[in-house]
C-alpha cells in the first residue's frame, strides 16, 4: 500500500521534529518507534515517551488511509544518508515499510499502530495565550540552564511557568542558583502556575524558530500544550510545589558594579584553568575600582586576573562556583551585566541593563 | 590509643612524672582506662548490661532510667542468675564465664566475652549487683568496691543498678549531652538489641514513665514495632542462603517517597554491627532502583560460621571484620537486589514464628531450668516462603571456596589479609592509559602500554573523593557550597540533637544543618564536592555516623569513617554513562590520587590484563 512520495527534505524535516524525544532504550520497545498516520491526503508523524508527545504533519497524495509504526532512529538515519533532493517513496507491504529512493531500497519492520500508546489530551485547556516564537525561545534560553537535573526534589527538574494578566514569568533553579525572566504577553487569564518538565523545555527550545510566527500555549490542570506551525507538543506537568522565588531574589543590595560581559567571561575562563577539577571554586575580591579574580588548585598553582570596574562599595572577598557564573554569562546576550552583592556569605544578584525583568541569583561558595 | 585515654593518664599523673620508676598501674585505674573504650555514655552501659542479660538466657527484661540514664540505670532480668561466690569475680576485670580458651574465642557466639564490662562500669559509677542463681535459696547483693555479698530479696534473675555515671570522673561527665540526647541514645541501644531478640520482651521506663513495651513476638512483628508501621507496609522480605551464609530480614520499599525513618540495622550472628562493606552492599543494590542516593531503611540479619568473622576488632564490638569481605558484599548485594526486583506479586508474606519456641514463663528455681546462654547458631533459617534467591549459584561457589580454603584455623584473630594487593602503577606517562569503552555502566576499559586495564568506576571515584576530602581537611575545612534553597526534612529528635551537638564538626566538613523545629532540620550548606548529591540523604548519613561516635573529638577519632561515608554517597551511581573524555579524566585523577588501587572498602579499583595474557587466551604465540 502506497503511503507517500516526496522529496527527501519534505520527509526528513517532520521526522527530525518529532524524533528528538524518542528514548533510545525505553522499557516499552514500541516507544522507539514513530507513529505514521495517513488520512485524507495528510501524513502525520507522532512520537512520545508517555510524558511528552510531539506530532507534526506533511501533505501527501490522496489515497487509502493507513497507519503504522516504525523505528524512529533507523528511519531518520536512512533519510539523512540519502542525497538531498532525492525523491523518496514509502510503501507498506506485509507489515514491512519499504523505502525507495533512486537505486536504494530499504525494508523496515513495523509494529501495529493500534498498540502505540498516545497521550490523551486533556479536555480542560482553559488558560491560553499566544506569543512570537522568537520571544518565547529567548525567554526559555534565559533560564533553562538553571533547571535541576535528576534532583530528588523532582519539582526542581523543570521550569516554573506563571501566567497572569499581561505577563508570563519563568523560573528555574537547581537549589544552588536561580534564574528568573518575564515577558509581556497578551493574556487575560487568571493566574496559572505550572511546572514544565525539563525534557519538554529543552525540546521546545530546540524546536522553536527565530521568527515572529506565533506559538499558542494552553494550560490544563495536568497538561500543557504548545502549538506552532504544523507542530503540536503536549506534555504532562510536574506536580509539586516550586520554591517561592520571591524569597530567594534579594532586594536592596547596595554594593554593585557593572562589567563588560565578554571581559568577565575571559577572566573567569582563564582563571578557571587552575581551579580544583571538581568544584571549580573562584575567589572574587571586589574593591575600589577593581575586581580581582583568583584560583588555586590542589597542586598550589595559582591564577590571577584583574578587571577595572566602577565601584566604591564595601570591599568584599567572596567565592563562587565558576560554572554558575559562566552559565549565566553565556546565556544572557547583553553587552554588560550588573552584579550586586550583600556580603561574603549572601547570594549575589546578576542583572542586565537591557532587560529589567531578568534576574539571576547565585549562592557563594566557601572555599 | 585514643586521645581520651591520654586524658585519663594525665589526670592521674602529676607533672614531672617522667622521673618516676615504671610501675604496674593500680587495678581500678586499668579499669577506668578500659572504661574509656567500653563505657562512653549511658547507652553503652545499657548495651553491655542488656547483652549480659541475654547471655544469661533472659526472656523478659525491664529497664528503668532516670535523667537519661546518667542518674540511674537499672536492669532486671529473669536469666539464670549468678551464684553467690561468683558475684565478686563478675565485677573483676577479665573475669568471664563465657570463654576459657583461645579456641573458644574463635568460635565465640555469646554477646559478651571480654569480661570487662561490669568491672569497667563499676570503676566509673556506683554499681550494685543483685542476683539469685537458679535453685539458690535466696538472692545476694554485692556493691562495687565491696568483697562480701549480702543477703537480698529477689525472686529470680539479676538486677543491676548503676547510679551516677561518671560521678567521680568529671572529665568524662562533661562530655555527656543533654538528658534528651542520652535518653535517645539509650532508646537506640535498646532498639538494636530488641531487633536481634524478638522472643525476649522488653520494657523501658524513663523518669518513672513507661516509654516502650515490646512483648515477645515474631521477628516480623518486632521489626514492625521497632521500625514503624509505615516502614513495614511497603517493606520487602529478604531471604537468601548460600552454603553456610544466610541473610534474612526486611528492607524498605524503594518507592516509598519519604521513608519513615532512616533506620538501618545490620546484625551479624545476632550482634548489631556497623560495617561499611554491608552498608555499601545494600546501597549498591538500591542504586539500581533508586535515582540519586536515596537511603533505604532496613533490618537485616546475617548468619555465618563464627570463624568467618572477627568480632574482636573493637571493645565496643559494633565493628566486625569479615574474613572474605568481597564475598559478603556480593552475597548481600545480590540478596537485596533480588528482593527489590521481585515483582509486586511477591508482596510481603507474613513471617512464621521467628522465635525458636514460645517465650518461656518466668522460671523461679528448679535446678533443671538452667538454660545455656542463648547461643546464636548459624543454622539455615526459613522464616519466609521459600523463594529461590537470584544469583545464588555464584555466591555459593564463592562461599564454598572461602571456607574450604580457610579451614578452621586460628585465622580469625589475624588481621584479614586483603584478598587483592594493588599492583604498583605501571610505568609511563599515563600509566592507566586511555579509556576505550564503558562496560555495563560499571567498568571502564582502558588501553595502556602493557595491555588492557579494567577499572571499577564507582570504586575508583569513591577513592578519589575520599582522598580529596582528606587533603582538604588537612587544610582547615572542606570547601562548602551553601544552598540557595535549603533542603528541609522531617528528622528524628536524635538527629536534631546531633546536628546541634556537632555543629563545629559539621562546619569543618562543609555542612550547615540547622533545626527548624524539634523534629525538622534544614540543610543549608553541603560540601562543594557533593553539591549535586541528595543533600537530605547525605546529611542524614553523616548525622547518623556522628551520633554513633559519641562524645569527643570526632574529627580526629573518626575522620576516616566520616569521609568515607561522604565519598561513598557521591560515588554510588550505577549505570551512569560516561563519555571517553570523562573516563580519561577519571583515569588521570586515579593516577594522581594516592592509594587509588583500592576503594574505601578495601576492594580493588582496577586490574591490569597484560597483552601476553590475552594472547595466551587466543593461543597466539609471539
Ligand atoms: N545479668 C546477668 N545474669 C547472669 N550473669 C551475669 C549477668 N551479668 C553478668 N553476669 C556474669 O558476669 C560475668 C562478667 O560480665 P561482663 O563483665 O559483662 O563480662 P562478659 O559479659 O564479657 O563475660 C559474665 O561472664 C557472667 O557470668
Ligand atoms: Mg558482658
Amino acid at each position: 500500500m502506497h503511503l507517500v512520495t516526496a522529496e527527501r527534505d519534505a520527509l526528513l524535516k517532520p521526522i527530525q521534529t518529532v524524533s528528538g524525544i524518542v528514548e533510545r532504550r525505553h522499557t516499552l520497545p514500541i516507544l522507539s518507534n514513530l507513529l505514521l498516520t495517513k488520512t485524507d491526503g495528510e501524513l502525520s508523524f507522532l512520537a512520545t515517551d508517555i510524558e511528552v508527545q510531539i506530532s507534526t504533519k506533511a501533505q501527501c497524495e490522496k489515497g487509502q488511509d493507513a497507519a503504522t509504526t516504525v523505528a524512529a532512529r533507523k528511519l531518520l538515519d536512512i533519510l539523512r544518508a540519502l542525497p538531498a533532493g532525492a525523491n523518496v517513496s514509502m510503501e507498506l507491504n506485509n507489515k514491512k515499510l519499504n523505502i525507495k529512493a533512486g537505486k536504494s531500497r530499504f525494508s523496515l519492520q513495523t509494529l501495529a499502530a493500534e498498540d502505540f500508546p498516545t497521550v490523551s489530551q486533556s479536555a480542560e485547556f482553559k488558560a491560553g495565550f499566544t506569543v512570537g516564537q522568537k520571544s518565547l525561545k529567548a525567554l526559555l534560553a534565559l533560564v533553562q540552564y538553571a533547571m535541576a537535573q535528576q534532583d530528588i526534589r523532582y519539582y526542581l527538574n523543570g521550569l516554573l511557568l506563571i501566567v497572569e494578566k499581561g505577563q508570563a514569568k519563568v523560573v528555574a533553579t537547581d537549589g544552588h542558583r536561580l534564574a528568573f525572566a518575564a515577558l509581556a504577553v497578551e493574556s487575560d487569564v487568571d493566574r496559572q502556575e505550572v511546572i514544565i518538565p525539563r525534557k519538554t523545555v529543552i525540546e521546545l527550545e530546540r524546536l522553536l524558530d527565530d521568527s515572529d510566527e506565533p506559538i499558542r500555549i494552553d494550560i490544563a490542570p495536568t497538561q500543557v500544550r504548545f502549538q506552532f506551525g504544523n507542530v503540536e507538543l503536549v506534555s504532562k506537568l510536574v506536580e509539586g510545589k516550586f520554591p517561592d522565588y520571591n524569597r530567594v531574589i534579594p532586594t536592596g543590595y547596595k554594593n554593585s558594579f557593572s562589567i563588560a560581559r565578554e571581559e568577565l567571561i575571559g577572566c573567569l575562563q582563564r582563571a578557571a584553568i587552575l581551579t580544583n577539577e571538581k568544584f571549580k571554586g573562584v575567589r572574587c575580591v571586589v574593591g575600589d575600582g577593581s575586581l580581582k579574580i583568583s584560583c588555586t588548585n590542589t597542586d598550589q598553582e595559582e591564577a590571577q586576573e584583574e578587571a577595572e570596574i566602577d565601584y566604591s562599595g564595601d570591599a568584599i572577598d567572596i567565592g563562587f562556583n565558576v560554572t554558575y557564573l559562566l552559565d549565566v554569562l553565556a546565556h544572557v546576550k547583553s553587552e554588560t551585566i550588573t552584579v550586586a552583592l550583600g556580603d561574603a556569605n549572601s547570594s549575589a544578584l546578576v542583572t542586565t541593563p537591557d532587560n529589567t525583568e531578568f534576574k539571576y541569583v547565585v549562592m557563594p561558595m566557601r572555599i | 590509643m585514643i586521645p581520651e585515654v591520654y586524658n585519663f593518664a594525665m589526670n592521674a599523673v602529676p607533672e614531672g612524672a617522667g622521673a618516676r620508676p615504671i610501675r604496674l598501674l593500680p587495678d581500678t585505674l586499668i579499669s577506668q582506662i578500659a572504661a574509656g573504650e567500653v563505657v562512653e555514655r549511658p547507652a553503652s552501659v545499657l548495651k553491655e548490661l542488656l547483652e549480659n542479660a541475654l547471655d544469661a538466657g533472659a526472656t523478659a527484661i525491664d529497664i528503668r532510667l532516670d535523667a537519661g540514664g546518667v542518674k540511674r540505670l537499672r536492669i532486671a532480668d529473669d536469666g539464670h542468675g549468678i551464684p553467690r561466690d561468683e558475684l565478686a569475680p563478675a565485677l573483676t576485670r577479665h573475669a568471664t564465664s563465657k570463654i576459657a580458651s583461645l579456641e573458644e574465642l574463635e568460635n565465640v557466639a555469646s554477646l559478651g566475652f571480654r569480661g570487662e564490662a561490669l568491672a569497667s562500669i563499676a570503676s566509673v559509677a556506683d554499681l550494685t549487683l543483685t542476683s539469685r542463681a537458679r535453685g539458690a535459696p535466696h538472692a545476694f547483693a554485692l556493691a562495687g568496691g565491696h568483697r562480701d555479698p549480702a543477703r537480698a530479696a529477689l525472686a529470680a534473675g539479676t538486677v543491676i543498678e548503676v547510679a551516677e555515671l561518671f560521678g567521680q570522673v568529671p572529665a568524662r561527665r562533661k562530655f555527656l549531652k543533654s538528658e534528651a540526647t542520652e535518653f535517645a541514645h539509650c532508646g537506640e541501644a535498646l532498639r538494636r538489641i530488641a531487633l536481634s531478640r524478638p522472643e525476649v520482651s522488653f520494657t523501658l521506663a524513663h523518669n518513672g514513665r513507661v516509654a516502650q513495651h515490646l512483648k515477645a513476638e515474631t521477628l516480623e512483628a518486632r521489626i514492625t514495632h521497632v521500625l514503624g508501621e509505615e516502614f513495614a507496609r511497603g517493606a520487602r522480605m529478604v531471604e537468601a542462603q548460600a552454603g553456610p551464609i544466610g541473610i534474612i530480614g526486611m528492607i524498605g520499599d524503594p518507592a516509598q517517597a519519604r521513608a519513615s525513618r532512616d533506620a538501618q540495622y545490620f546484625f551479624v550472628n545476632g550482634r548489631f554491627v556497623r560495617d561499611k562493606v554491608l552498608q555499601h552492599a545494600v546501597r549498591a543494590a538500591y542504586a539500581d532502583v533508586l535515582h540519586g542516593d536515596r537511603q533505604p531503611a532496613y533490618a537485616l540479619f546475617i548468619t555465618l560460621p563464627p570463624a568467618g568473622v572477627d568480632v574482636n576488632v573493637h571493645p565496643a564490638k559494633t565493628e566486625v571484620r569479615f574474613r572474605e569481605s568481597q564475598g559478603i558484599h556480593q552475597f548481600v548485594m545480590r540478596a537485596v537486589s533480588a528482593a527489590l526486583s521481585a515483582s509486586a506479586a511477591d508482596a510481603p508474606v507474613p513471617m512464621a514464628n521467628a522465635a525458636s519456641g514460645a517465650p518461656a514463663a518466668i522460671v523461679d528455681g528448679g535446678a533443671d531450668a538452667v538454660r545455656p546462654p542463648a547461643m546464636f547458631t548459624p543454622t539455615p533459617m526459613s522464616l519466609f516462603r521459600a523463594a529461590p534467591p537470584a544469583g545464588q549459584p555464584q555466591s555459593q561457589a564463592a562461599y564454598f571456596a572461602m571456607f574450604s580454603a580457610a579451614g578452621a584455623t586460628s585465622r580469625a584473630m589475624e588481621a584479614p589479609a586483603p584478598s587483592y594487593l594493588p599492583a604498583p602503577l605501571p610505568e609511563g606517562d599515563m600509566p592507566l592509559g586511555h579509556a576505550v569503552a564503558q562496560l555495563h555502566g560499571i567498568y571502564i576499559l582502558a588501553q595502556n602500554r602493557a595491555g588492557l586495564v579494567v577499572v571499577d568506576m564507582h570504586a575508583a571515584h569513591e577513592r578519589i573523593l575520599y582522598e580529596t576530602f582528606k587533603k582538604d581537611l588537612e587544610g582547615e575545612r572542606i570547601a562548602a557550597q551553601p544552598l540557595l534553597i535549603p533542603v528541609a526534612f522531617n528528622a528524628e529528635r536524635i538527629e536534631v540533637a546531633t546536628a546541634g551537638d556537632y555543629a563545629d564538626a559539621l562546619d569543618r566538613l562543609g555542612f550547615e544543618i540547622t533545626p527548624l523545629s524539634e523534629t525538622s532540620l534544614a540543610v543549608r550548606s553541603v560540601p562543594a564536592l557533593l553539591a549535586d548529591t541528595d543533600a537530605k540523604a547525605l546529611a542524614r548519613d553523616v548525622l547518623k555516623e556522628l551520633q554513633e561516635f559519641g562524645s569527643g573529638e570526632v574529627l580526629t577519632r573518626h575522620r576516616d569513617e566520616l569521609l568515607s561515608t561522604m565519598a561513598c554517597h557521591a560515588a554510588v551511581r550505577a549505570n551512569r554513562r560516561l563519555s571517553l573524555a570523562e573516563m580519561d579524566a577519571l583515569l588521570r585523577q586515579m593516577e594522581e590520587t594516592e592509594k587509588s588501587g583500592q576503594c574505601n572498602h578495601g576492594r580493588p579499583t582496577w586490574y591490569q590484563f597484560a597483552l601476553a595474557d590475552l594472547d595466551r587466551l587466543f593461543l597466539r604465540g609471539r
